[in-house]
C-alpha cells in the first residue's frame, strides 16, 4: 500500500473514531420530581455504562412454580409471552435506557439504571395483575362449615404457630428476620394502615366494633377462634398475629376439603384497628368470577374525597356487555374486586347493572401505588406468576466511585507504560506511544460503535489491555534490533522485523481472542462487558501495532532518507 | 540503545528439577490449605453469593463504626450466622447472609439492605450515616447453574485453544502448552486458597485471562523454537529451547513489566470491587512466565525424549508451519535508497 493511502486510512479511522465518540444529544422520557413524564435531553459521550457504574437495579425473573407445577416446555413459552407484559410495565415506569430481555429459555432479565426505589420496581414486575370480579358470599357458607373445619383441625392435630407476625411493628428484630420468611407487601400494608384517618378503614372500624359486640362466633374451635365476623356478610376479621396460624390451617389438604364448596376464602387489602389490636380482613367469595380483567382497555389513577385513592378502569364493548349482564343478575349483592387473589378494598354493593366503567378503591394507599396498579392493569396480566431469582442493586455513589477509581488506574497504567516504552526504546518507543494513543481512541470508538456496555470489569480489562497492547510493539522492536545487530540496513531491518514478528503476534492474539469469545458467550452482565473490551482492545492493538506504527516508521524513513541509525 | 538481558546464554532448562519441586510444593501447600478450609468452612473454596445463592449487602458509613458495632447490629437483626467483613477501608462493610432453607431470599435484598442499614445506624449512633452501597441476592438455583456455566466456560476455552494450537503447531507443542495451562489453573487455585479470595464471576474471568496470557507467552517462545528448529537442524532440542528462551528474554521482561505495571495500577488504585481480579492477574503474570519456561518447555523436552521426532512426522505435523517458513526464507528484496 502506498504511503499516501496508509496515512489516509489512519486519518480516516481517527475521524470515524472521533465521530463515534463525539458527544451527542440523547432524548429520553423520564418521570420528573412532579411525577409527570418529561422529555429530558442530555448531551453525553455515546458510551453506555453498565449498571455497576451507573447504579441501578438488576432483576432476574423466573417462572414461580411453587404453587403449581408448570412443565418445562410450557415455561419457555410462558416466559416469552410474559416478556411483552414485563417490558410494557417497565417502559411505563418511565426510566430511560431500561433493558428487558430473556436470558436462556426460562428467565427474564430486567435492568433499570439509576432507579431510586428498587422495591417498587420489583413489585411492579412481580405482580401478576390478574383481575377478577367475584360475588361475596351471603349464605353464611363459612359459618355453617365451621364445626366441620374445627373438627378436622383437631383430628389432624394441627397446632397454632407462635404469635410472630403480630410483633413485626414493635420488635424490629423479628420483623427483619421475618422479611426473609414472609411476604413483605403484607408488612408494608400494616405500616401504612397506621394512619387510620382514611375513610374506608374508619368505616370498617365502626362496623367491626359493632360486630364484636353482637356477632360473636361460638368459641372453642381452633379455626373459629381465629376469625371474627365482620361488618357485612362474608366478611371476617383476623388478628394480624394469628394470620400465620390461619395460613397454616388453610394450607392443609384436609382443611381445604372441609372449606365450603364453591367458595374461596381470600385475604383483603384492608386492615383495621380494634381495641388496640390490628385486624386484617378476609372475605368468603364465590370461586367463579363473573368477569376478569381480560377485557380491560384502560386504567387511570385518581383521588377523590369519598374513596381516597382509586384506580378507574374501563372495559371494551364485549367485556362491558358481559359485565352488564352479570352485574344485572346480582343487584344488591356485594362484588369483590380481586387482584392476584387479594380482595381490593371493601366489596361495594351492586346498585344497578354496571357497564364498561368501574373503579378499584385502594384505601390508604398513596397515589404512586395507584399509578403502579393502573400501569400494571394496562399492561395486562402475566400468563404465569413470576418470582425474582436474582437481584443486584448498586447505589449511584458506588458506581461513580468505581468510575473515578477505574479512570485513575487507567491514567496511572498509561503513564507507567509510556515511561517504560520511552526509556527503553527512545524514538521507536515514541512511535509506539503514538500508536498507543490511537489504540485507546480506536478501542473506545469500537465500544461506542458496537453499542457495548462499559462495566467495571470492562474498565479493568481496558486498563489491562493497555499493558498487553504494547506486547506486539515489543515483539516487533526486538526483531528489528536483532536484524540491526546482524548488520542490515535500517530500512531492511524494519521490514524484516515486522515480517518476522507476525506469526508470533497473530498466534498469541488469536488465542486470547478465542478465550475472550468463550467468556462473551458464557458470561453475564459485567463479565460480558469485560470480554467485549478485551476483544475490542486486541483488535485495536493489532491494527495500531502492525499498521499504524509501521506507517509511522515509513513516514520517518521518508523524511530522513539516508538514516544510518535507528533509535530503538 | 538501552538493552537488558541482551544476548544472554542462561541455561534455563538446567534448573527444571528445582523449578518442578518448587511449583509442586506450592500446589500441594495450596491444596492442603484448601483441605483446611473444607474442614473449617462449609466449602473448600470461598464462593461468592453469585454461586452459592444468598444475600450480600455492602454498607457505607460516614464514620468508622468498628467491626464489633456492625456485628452486634447484624446479630440484633437476627442474622447471627452472617459473615461480617470490612470491605477495603474502615468505612465499608460487607454483610453476607446465607440463604435459609426453602426461603427465597432474592426478593428482599434491597429492603433487607435498607432495614439493616437503619438498624445498624441506630445501634452505632453518633450521627453516623449508613447507606447501602450495593445489595445482591441470588436464589440457590441460579447459583448452581452459574457454577456449571463457569466450569463449562473454562473447559470450552481450554478445548478451543487446544484445537487452535494443534492447527498452528505440531501436537507436541499443543500438549506441552495445554499442560502448562493446567499448571496455571492449579497454581492459581492454590493462590486463591492461600489468599482466601472470593470466587466471583469476575474472578473466573480473571482466571480465563490468566490462561490466555500464559498461553500467549508460551506461544511466543514456541514460535521461536519452531523457527530455530528449522534453521538449526543439528542442535539438540534442549539447546534450541534454551536459545529460544534467551532470545525472547528481552521481550518477556518488557511485556511482563508493562502488564505488571497495568496490573499494579489496578491493584493499588482501582478500588476494592476489582481487587480480587487484580490479585489474580498479578499472580498470573508470574505463574504464566514460569510455566512457559519450566512447564511448557520441560514437558516439550520430555515428550521429545519419549516420542522423538522423525523427519516424516515433522513434515506431516507441521506442514503449515513449514509452508510459512518457506515464505519467510525467501530472499528479501533489496531496498534501494
Amino acid at each position: 500500500m502506498p504511503l499516501k493511502y496508509r496515512v489516509l486510512t489512519i486519518v480516516a479511522l481517527c475521524l470515524v473514531s472521533i465521530w463515534a465518540l463525539f458527544p451527542r444529544n440523547v432524548t429520553t422520557r423520564e418521570i420528573g420530581s412532579d411525577r409527570l413524564m418529561h422529555d429530558v435531553t442530555v448531551r453525553h459521550i455515546p458510551l453506555r455504562q453498565g449498571l455497576d457504574l451507573k447504579g441501578g437495579t438488576y432483576l432476574a425473573l423466573e417462572v414461580d412454580d411453587s404453587k403449581q407445577a408448570i412443565p418445562a416446555d410450557k415455561k419457555a413459552d410462558a416466559i416469552s409471552r410474559a416478556l411483552k407484559t414485563v417490558r410494557s410495565r417497565i417502559e411505563g415506569f418511565g426510566v430511560s435506557e431500561s433493558v428487558v430481555q430473556t436470558q436462556g429459555a426460562d428467565r427474564i432479565v430486567v435492568q433499570i439504571p439509576g432507579i431510586q426505589d428498587p422495591e417498587r420496581a420489583r413489585k411492579l414486575v412481580e405482580s401478576q395483575a390478574f383481575l377478577e370480579f367475584k360475588i361475596a358470599d351471603k349464605t353464611q357458607a363459612l359459618e355453617r362449615a365451621l364445626p366441620r373445619i374445627d373438627q378436622v383441625i383437631k383430628q389432624r392435630g394441627l397446632v397454632p404457630l407462635g404469635d410472630t407476625a403480630g410483633k413485626t411493628a414493635t420488635t424490629a428484630t423479628k420483623g427483619l428476620q421475618g422479611l426473609l420468611n414472609t411476604d413483605t407487601s403484607k408488612k408494608s400494608d400494616t405500616a401504612k394502615k397506621s394512619d387510620s384517618t382514611k375513610k374506608g378503614v374508619a368505616a370498617a372500624k365502626k362496623d367491626s366494633a359493632a360486630a364484636a359486640d353482637s356477632l360473636k362466633l361460638q368459641p372453642g374451635g381452633a379455626f373459629s377462634s381465629l376469625i371474627e365476623q365482620g361488618g357485612m356478610a362474608g366478611e371476617f376479621y383476623v388478628e394480624t398475629g394469628k394470620i400465620p396460624t390461619l395460613q397454616r390451617y388453610l394450607a392443609d389438604s384436609a382443611v381445604k376439603a372441609a372449606m365450603p364448596p364453591g367458595k374461596d376464602f381470600l385475604a383483603g387489602s384492608d386492615s383495621a384497628s380494634l381495641q388496640g389490636k390490628w385486624y386484617k380482613t378476609y372475605y368468603v367469595v364465590d370461586n367463579k368470577a363473573i368477569a376478569t380483567g381480560e377485557h380491560l382497555v384502560d386504567a387511570r389513577p385518581n383521588q377523590n374525597t369519598l374513596d381516597g385513592t382509586v384506580v378507574e378502569f374501563s372495559m371494551d364493548n364485549i367485556g362491558g356487555r358481559r359485565f352488564r349482564t352479570e352485574t344485572g343478575k346480582h343487584i344488591g349483592d356485594y362484588m369483590a374486586i380481586i387482584l392476584d387473589n387479594r380482595v381490593m378494598g371493601r366489596p361495594p354493593v351492586i346498585q344497578g347493572a354496571i357497564g364498561t366503567r368501574g373503579q378499584i378503591t385502594m384505601g390508604g394507599k398513596s397515589l404512586a401505588d395507584a399509578q403502579d396498579l393502573a400501569l400494571v392493569l394496562r399492561a395486562g396480566a402475566l400468563p404465569v406468576p413470576l418470582r425474582v431469582a436474582e437481584v443486584h442493586s448498586i447505589g449511584p455513589s458506588l458506581g461513580q466511585d468505581s468510575i473515578d477509581k477505574g479512570l485513575r488506574a487507567a491514567i496511572i497504567s498509561v503513564a507507567l507504560v509510556v515511561i517504560i516504552m520511552l526509556v527503553y526504546y527512545r524514538f521507536s518507543g515514541l512511535l509506539a506511544v503514538g500508536g498507543l494513543t490511537l489504540y485507546m481512541l480506536y478501542t473506545l470508538a469500537a465500544l461506542a460503535g458496537f453499542d457495548a456496555v462499559l462495566t467495571l470489569p470492562g474498565i479493568a480489562g481496558f486498563v489491562l489491555s493497555i499493558g498487553i497492547a504494547v506486547d506486539a510493539n515489543v515483539l516487533i522492536f526486538e526483531r528489528i534490533r536483532e536484524e540491526l545487530a546482524r548488520g542490515k540496513t535500517v530500512r531492511t531491518s524494519i521490514d524484516e522485523g515486522f515480517r518476522h514478528a507476525m506469526p508470533a503476534i497473530v498466534d498469541s492474539n488469536v488465542s486470547t481472542i478465542l478465550t475472550a469469545a468463550v467468556l462473551y458467550q458464557y458470561g453475564t452482565g459485567p463479565v460480558k462487558g469485560f470480554a467485549v473490551t478485551l476483544i475490542a482492545g486486541i483488535a485495536a492493538s493489532l491494527v495500531t501495532s502492525i499498521f499504524v506504527v509501521r506507517t509511522f516508521y515509513l513516514l520517518w524513513l521518508n523524511r530522513s532518507r539516508g538514516a544510518q541509525t535507528l533509535s530503538i | 540503545m538501552l538493552r537488558i538481558l541482551h544476548d544472554t546464554k542462561y541455561d534455563f532448562i538446567k534448573y527444571w528439577k528445582t523449578a518442578a519441586l518448587g511449583t509442586i510444593a506450592f500446589i500441594v501447600l495450596g491444596m492442603a490449605i484448601l483441605g483446611v478450609h473444607a474442614m473449617r468452612h462449609t466449602s473448600a473454596l470461598n464462593y461468592s453469593v453469585e454461586f452459592t445463592g444468598g444475600t450480600v449487602v455492602q454498607l457505607t458509613f460516614t464514620k468508622p463504626p468498628g467491626a464489633d458495632a456492625v456485628r452486634s447490629g447484624v446479630d440484633a437483626a437476627g442474622f447471627s450466622g452472617a459473615e461480617v467483613a470490612q470491605f477495603g477501608d474502615p468505612l465499608n462493610y460487607m454483610i453476607k447472609v446465607q440463604p435459609k432453607e426453602g426461603v427465597m431470599a432474592a426478593a428482599n435484598a434491597d429492603s433487607l439492605g435498607r432495614q439493616l442499614a437503619q438498624l445498624i445506624e441506630q445501634r452505632v449512633g453518633g450521627g453516623n450515616k449508613v447507606t447501602v452501597g450495593q445489595a445482591t441476592s441470588v436464589g440457590p438455583r441460579v447459583g448452581s447453574e452459574l457454577k456449571t456455566k463457569a466450569i463449562t466456560a473454562i473447559l470450552i476455552s481450554f478445548v478451543v485453544t487446544l484445537i487452535y494450537l494443534a492447527i498452528r503447531f505440531e501436537w507436541r507443542f499443543g500438549v506441552a502448552a495445554t499442560i502448562a495451562t493446567m499448571h496455571d489453573i492449579a497454581t492459581t487455585m492454590a493462590f486463591l486458597a492461600m489468599m482466601r479470595l472470593e470466587i466471583s464471576l469476575t474472578v473466573v474471568a480473571a482466571i480465563l485471562t490468566v490462561i490466555g496470557y500464559s498461553l500467549n507467552d508460551t506461544i511466543i517462545i514456541f514460535d521461536r523454537v519452531r523457527e530455530n528448529l528449522r534453521k538449526q537442524r543439528k542442535e539438540s532440542l534442549r539447546d534450541v529451547l534454551n536459545r529460544s528462551i534467551n532470545e525472547t528474554l528481552p521481550r518477556s521482561v518488557l511485556t511482563h513489566a508493562t502488564v505488571l505495571a497495568a496490573t499494579l495500577a489496578l491493584l493499588l488504585f482501582a478500588g476494592e470491587v476489582i481487587r480480587p481480579f487484580s490479585w489474580i492477574m498479578a499472580f498470573g503474570v508470574f505463574t504464566g512466565t514460569f510455566s512457559s519456561i519450566y512447564v511448557a518447555g520441560a514437558i516439550l523436552l520430555w515428550i521429545e525424549h519419549k516420542w522423538p521426532r522423525t523427519p516424516e512426522s515433522e513434515s506431516k505435523g507441521t506442514a503449515r508451519a513449514l509452508a510459512e517458513g518457506r515464505r519467510r526464507e525467501r530472499p528479501t528484496p533489496v531496498t534501494t535508497r
